[in-house]
This record gives C-alpha cells, structure tokens and sequence, in this order.
C-alpha cells in the first residue's frame, strides 16, 4: 500500500510478515500485556515528509546530512558562558543559529532561545516537506515536542535576578515565557496547527517519545499531521550539574571506546513533519522514510544509572521490533544512544547482544559529533535515521580509537559506511530509567499495521 | 476514545491525604480556604516563609508527612514535588487492590505505568542549587540534588519507589496537563503498552512558584495557589472486570484544541473559542450529546479573565443552566495537577453530596441531582484547552 504515493521508491516485501513472529506473538521475556483485541483493521502508515534541524553540525536537512556523512564535530569550548573555573569547558553549542534569520521581531520578543530553534527547525520542516505556511491551519494537525527543561535560561534569568537581586528585580515580563509547555505552543502558532499542543519531557528519551506518541495520534485517527521532535539548549546549572556527577568528559566523547571519558553536552532541535499516508498521498507529497513501531520501559531502578542487567532497555527494544512486525534479523543498523558513559555504553552492548545474538548489527552514535543534546538528542537521532534510510549511509561514530572488549560491537568508526539500510532502529535509554527505541524503515518496507 | 475505567486513586492535597480526606472534604463543602487563609497569615507554610509577602494567597498540603506513608528512609534526597507524587501513587495503588501492604497483587509491576503531568519541575531543587551557584560557586553544588532539577525526575522516582516498569510518561501541558494525560494513557492502554496506569498530575509549592504567581498579580485578583498530587488508577473495563475491581467511574471522552491570540505580540491569553471546540469534541469523542451531562468541574480560579472565558465557553456549549463548580476555590490552582484534581471532584460528585464552591458565585444553582455524566475542564494560559468527559459506572446509553 505504501508504494501508492508518488515519489515513493516501490514497496519491498513484506519482511517477517510470515514467520510467525507477527506485531502481536507472544514474547520471550517482555511481559508486556497484548493490545486489546478489536477488528482485523489496518491501521494508517505514518510517513515522515519533512525535517528540520538545527545542530552544532548544520542547520537544514542538507548541511545536517553532509556533516553526518562526513563526520563533523560540532563540538568547541563552551563561548554561551564562563566554564572556565568548572574543570570541564567543551560542548556541542550552536554557534551559528540566529532567531533574526528564521522568526519574525514578535515571535522573538515572546519567546526564548529553546522555543526560537524549534520555530526554525518546525518552519525548515515544513518548507522541506514541501508545505507553505498555513497549509496545515486547523484542528487535524497536532504538535508533540520532547524537551528535558525547555527554556532554561530564561528560568536562569529570573533566579538570577531574585537571588541576586531580590524579589523587587524579578523581572515580570520574563516570567510567561518560561515552561516547556510554550514549545509546542509556539510552533503551533507558527505553522497554523490548532489540534493537541503537548509537551512530553522525557529527559533524554524526549524525542523517541514525542515521536512515538505523534505517530499514535495519526494511527489512531486523531490527527492527520504531526509536528514533532525536541529542542533543548545548553544552560549553566544544567552543565555545572553534569561536572558534578562526573559524568563528563574533557574535550570529546567517544562511545564504545575503551579510554571513553563520558558524555559531552549539546543542543539543538530536530523537527519532523509526520503525516498519514492519506494525507502524504492526496497532496503528493514525497515521502522519506517511514515510522514503525516504538517501545517504552521503565528500569525502576536508579534515577540516573541504567540497570546493570538492562532488562528494560532489552524489553523496550523488542518490543519496537515486535510492534513493527519484523524480527531482529530485519534490523540493519542501530542508530545508538551511545552517550559515551561507561555504564551507558556497556548497558546497550548488552541489550544488543540479547537482542541480535552473534549478528554483528553496525551501530553508531551521532554523540560523537553533536555531544548529548539531551531531550533534543533522539529526535536528531531519528532525523539521522532519516537521512540512513535515504542515502543508505551510517554515520559514523567519530573519535573511536581503542575497542572496549565490554562494548563489543561493530561500531560504524571514524567514516560513514554504505549499507543496506531497509530498517534501522533508534535507541533512547535515558535517566530515570526511561528506555525509548523507534524503528524507522524505507517506505513500504513494513508490513502494514494493524490490530488482530 | 475507548473508555477507561478508574479503579482506584490516590491524593494528597490541600483537603489532606488520601481518599477518606478528600471525599470527607468534599461532602463539608471543601474546608481547606480558612485553613489556608490562616496558614499564610501566621507564616506557618512548609515549604516557604510567606511572612514576606503580605496578602500572600497560598494552601498546601495540610501538615505534611511523607514518613508516615513511606517510611524515614531515603526521604532525606527527595523533594516536595517526589514525595507528594510518591505518596498518591502508593496511595493509589493500593487504593485499587493493585497492591496489598506494600506488595504487587500478582506480580503486575512490569504491567503498570505512570503518565503523570507537571507544568514548571522542581523549582524547589532548581533554586537550592541555583543559590549555591550563584551564592557560593557552581563548583559546590550537590550532585545528589542535581537529578531532581529534571522535569521527569519526579515520575522516574515514583517508578522506582513503586516498581512501575511499563510505560512512565511526563505529560507538560501547563494546568491542562493532567486532562492530557488521560488522553495519552487511553492511547498506550489501547496499544497494551501497560494494563493498569497511574494517571494525573503533581505540583509543589515553593517560593519560586508563588513568588512567580504574585507578580503576575495572580493574589491581588483573588486567586489561590494550591499544591498536590492526584493520581487515578486506569485500566481497561476488561482488565478491570477480569481482576473482580471495583469501578469507580469511567473517562469516556477526550477534546483538546489551541486557538492563537490575534494581536501578535500576544503570548498570554484566554480563549473562549478553544474551550468550547475542546468541550464540543470531547462530548463527540464520548458522543454523548450535551443534554446528557449533569454538571461541569471547571477549572475556574479566581484569574478574572480566564474565569469569564472559561465559563462563557462553558455556557455556549451547555447552555447558561448546567451547574459548574471549581474546586480550585478552595484547592487552589494546582496548575500541572489541576485536572486530575477536577477528575477526583467528578468522582466525588457522581458519589453524591459533594459540595464545591460554585464557578459563578455562592448564589447559583447548585448540581440538582446526582450527575451521571460530568464534564471536566481546564483552559490554558496561551489559547490552549482540554476536556474530559467522566461518567458513572454502569451508566447505559
């Protein structure tokens, strides 16, 4: 059925569709309950159209793929304020966004630096979909944005102000532009959209879940596009705070390397256009890749460690594979969360050991180049998914020098690879123990979704 | 929307803790405004020191003690915000017969989520390390403390205090955020992505958050800030059936909408448009015609403006007779909590004898008969709005 729409490459078979191993089968070690048993409806495909980024590495979709096929690092010291005295001053900033370029005078007097990069990546998304502005006015499009703080440094303004200050200095006018609530909200007014305006903030999930829910909504009938994604941006006491718990590394981050040091802190926004395939198809829109399934966990265990047997990382992985219905065996690459933290790093080796057995999957993480942008990074990881799909190239994981023998997998290092690139899966395994993992695959690839 | 069925809940508010509190509460008329008033003229506020601000409009949860539902231990690295959400989901569980003294009732933790709606995080945790940092030096800052600045550390704590290893979703949506999540836990009960979800909204008082409130001049119009967390158990009717539950009420209906201001250096503003189109596509999604429902939980404050859009709203869509209430008059404006306290309101006012302070004033009609089906509302501070629709267990069509 994908294929219907124009500019869509033709449909492949229907990986997996017959083994027995269908969305719903019974699973070996997810417990998770079945969905509740209603008609034999197929449910409709959800398509990506248009993405948006704005990196350390590229702003647009173009600069973005070139920088991720060539391996640019967009990380450099820290210039947004004075690391200096903290032991750690790198970070994956943008330096070369500018709101005046992207938003109108009054869109950046109401709002902050967060909510100003998903403007411009939701208005890059849109043009990249080929949709004008206001094409989408009205209650059928949804905006479902992932974020950790949103705009946390118009929160560090107003502390700033009352603890230095005192009460009289707080400065009134700052204070409506403050929550994470305001990012879909000024994206919506941006792009014309009146239906659902939510924020998920998942922390470093935020975006597999912003998309996985918007992709729900389009399934379910409840919105025929969404405008989804994260935004997060670099604050002080955030990066202050990851000193502290040690969890950072001096100059680069490296994951899967043996000397890794930690993460790197960055920021950014990835926006994506989602629409159903009715929609995709009655405007001709060219379609690049197709979301499948999603699965979520929780470690309940600690509030920042993974858990140790990664059991919910594993449980959130599979069931992404089973609700896509296909078998691991269908997956082509891993598009990793790869923080470049020793437990982060060991824990997702382990749950792609579990997962795909002696297959050597190729997986590589885009934090090697962008550093953690926090709840913006699986959303940009979902754009690099995108752009592996399309161009049938894996990013490579950047600064990978010594293999861990604990991190034994076949890492994409130093230079893109080409590869077959039909299915590849995004892994978001973030603190509190919140696990995210989509899959996205080459339009049609998929079998078609539906209920049992 | 397919319906979920509400097994259970847990509370704690300005009305007290737990469900004998609230509905005990509720049936008095909502005590907790004089407790309030007299709280913040003695200074007497857990969380803050509100002597400094003279006329200060502030309730919180009365006497507060987390220790005596979670035990002493590990409390120490906690915020406000954790422990009240900590405590409505203990409560809750165990409140549906999930759980029995402490215990899964048959190993349903990998089964049972959270979705749990927060409008501004811990600004309790953000401004402790805050002025250490730009008291002391950044430097000094506890590590331990630093978790809790983020926006999902509150639902990541209750995950692991609980053991709730299905789905854990933080929902921000300001004050419409816990009407969101119901939405979202239909979506993932629907997918079997959990069979029993603990769904609402926590918010805590602090410093930051009142002294935000005040400047906008929220306390000069009369409006009270509240605190809590309110947590509903959801499941399926089947599952809940299948596990012999008891059935509280059902959520049947879900609306949402966003409509922008016209003038466009706006950002604040009511809209009357997006609360009706959030009430009109809730009552189709529960498609129950607007006849059918017997009184609206409003989320009327005290903020003049939002008030007269939200009820005017109300009115197009339901007529200018239907009884509204608003607990927030006497709860206080829970913000990011908000709706899931309006859903508990629903549940007391199906039970019969409930007694919240009246949206348009002590003079109008009170709800004549016990309501079958009731609308819960909530309107934004930036055009946005949600709605839901709740009725009685066993309601025929």
């Amino acid at each position: 059925m994908g294929s219907s729409a124009r500019g869509l490459p033709r449909g492949g078979p229907c990986v997996g569709a017959f083994r027995g191993e269908g969305r719903f089968a019974p699973t070996r070690r997810c417990s998770l309950v079945q969905p509740r048993a209603t008609t034999a409806t197929v449910l409709p495909r959800v398509f990506v159209t248009g993405v948006g980024v704005v990196s350390s590495i590229g702003l647009g979709r173009e600069a973005f793929y070139r920088s991720l096929e060539s391996g640019r690092s967009g990380i450099s010291p820290v210039a947004s304020f004075d690391a200096s005295q903290l032991g750690r001053d790198f970070a994956g900033e943008v330096k070369e966004f500018d709101a005046r370029d992207h938003l109108t005078n009054a869109e950046r007097r109401r709002m902050g630096r967060c909510s100003s990069m998903a403007v411009a990546a939701a208005r890059m998304a849109l043009r990249d979909a080929g949709l004008q502005e206001r094409q989408l006015a009205g209650r059928r499009t949804a905006v479902v944005l992932g974020t950790t703080m949103g705009e946390a440094t118009i929160l560090g303004e107003l502390e700033h102000d009352w603890i230095v200050g005192g009460v009289g200095a707080v400065r009134r006018s700052l204070i409506p532009k403050y929550g994470s609530t305001l990012l879909p909200i000024h994206v919506a007014r941006a792009v014309g959209a009146e239906g659902m305006v939510l924020t998920l903030p998942a922390a470093c999930a935020a975006g597999n879940y912003a998309i996985g829910f918007a992709s729900d909504l389009i399934r379910g009938g409840r919105a025929d596009v969404v405008v989804t994604g994260a935004a997060e941006l670099i604050q002080e006491l955030q990066f202050s705070g990851f000193v502290r718990l040690a969890a950072m590394a001096p100059q680069k981050c490296q994951p899967f390397d043996l000397n890794r040091q930690g993460l790197i802190l960055g920021e950014g926004a990835g926006l994506l256009v989602l629409e159903s395939e009715a929609h995709a198809v009655r405007r001709g829109a060219q379609v690049r890749a197709e979301v499948g399934g999603y699965g979520l966990s929780c470690d309940a265990y600690h509030i920042t460690r993974p858990h140790p047997d990664a059991a919910g990382s594993i449980a959130a992985m599979r069931a992404a594979i089973e609700r896509s219905a296909i078998s691991p065996a269908d997956v082509d690459f891993i598009n990793a969360h790869g923080t470049g933290t020793k437990h982060n790093d060991a824990a997702e080796t382990k749950v792609v050991h579990e997962l795909f057995g002696d297959r050597r999957v190729p997986i590589s993480s885009m934090k090697s180049m962008l550093g953690h942008c926090m709840g913006a990074a699986s959303a940009l990881e979902a754009i690099g998914c995108v752009f592996t799909l399309e161009t049938g190239t894996y990013p490579p994981t950047i600064g990978y020098e010594t293999p861990d023998p604990e991190c034994d997998v076949h890492v994409v290092a130093n230079a893109a690879q080409r590869g077959k690139a039909d299915v590849v899966v995004n892994n978001s395994l973030a603190f509190g123990g919140y696990n995210a993992v989509a899959v996205f695959a080459r339009p049609g690839v998929l079998p078609p979704a539906g209920a049992p | 929307m397919k319906p979920c069925a509400v097994t259970g809940f847990g509370v704690a508010c300005p009305f007290g803790v737990g469900r004998a509190a609230f509905l005990d509460a509720a049936r008095a008329g909502g005590s907790a405004t004089p407790r309030s008033a007299q709280a913040s003229q003695r200074a007497t506020l857990q969380s803050f020191d509100a002597s400094a601000y003279p006329g200060a409009r502030v309730v919180e949860v009365p006497g507060f003690d987390p220790a005596k539902y979670l035990g002493d231990k590990g409390l120490r690295s906690l915020d406000r915000l954790t422990k009240l959400l900590v405590v409505a989901a203990r409560l809750a569980l165990h409140d549906s017969g999930l759980k029995r003294d402490g215990a899964w009732a048959d190993g349903a933790a990998e089964t049972s989520g959270i979705v749990v709606s927060n409008a501004y995080g811990s600004l309790e945790a953000i401004t402790e390390l805050d002025r250490v940092s730009l008291l002391e030096d950044a430097r000094y800052i506890n590590p331990s403390r630093f978790p809790l600045t983020v926006a999902n550390s509150a639902a990541g704590y209750a995950s692991i205090w609980e053991e709730l290893r299905a789905v854990n979703v933080s929902v921000s949506d300001g004050n419409c955020g816990s009407l969101d999540a119901a939405a979202c836990a239909e979506v993932l009960l629907d997918q079997g992505r959990a069979r029993a979800l603990l769904v609402g909204g926590a918010e805590a008082m602090s410093e930051a958050l009142f002294l935000a409130f005040h400047k906008l001049g929220a306390s000069e119009g009369g409006a009270l800030l509240g605190e809590g967390a309110a947590l509903l158990v959801l499941e399926t009717p089947d599952s809940a059936r299948a596990r012999g539950a008891s059935v509280a009420g059902e959520i049947v209906g879900y609306g949402t909408s966003f409509v922008p201001p016209e003038r466009e250096a706006a950002l604040v503003h009511p809209s009357p448009e997006a609360m009706a189109r959030a009430i009109e596509s809730a009552l189709s999604d529960a498609d129950v015609p607007a006849g059918a429902i017997g009184a609206v939980v409003s989320g009327v404050s005290g903020l003049r403006a939002f008030d007269e859009a939200e009820l005017s709203a109300i009115g197009r869509v339901l007529g200018p007779e239907i009884p509204v209430v608003a607990p927030k008059l006497a709860l206080g404006e829970t913000l990011g909590a908000g709706g899931a306290m309006g859903m508990l309101s629903a549940l007391a006012l199906m039970q019969g004898a409930a007694q919240f302070p009246h949206a348009r004033g002590p003079a109008a009609a009170p709800p004549r008969d016990t309501p079958r089906s009731v609308l819960v509302t909530s309107l934004g501070y930036y055009g946005n709005a949600s709605a839901v629709v709740m009725r009685s267990p066993n309601t025929g069509r």
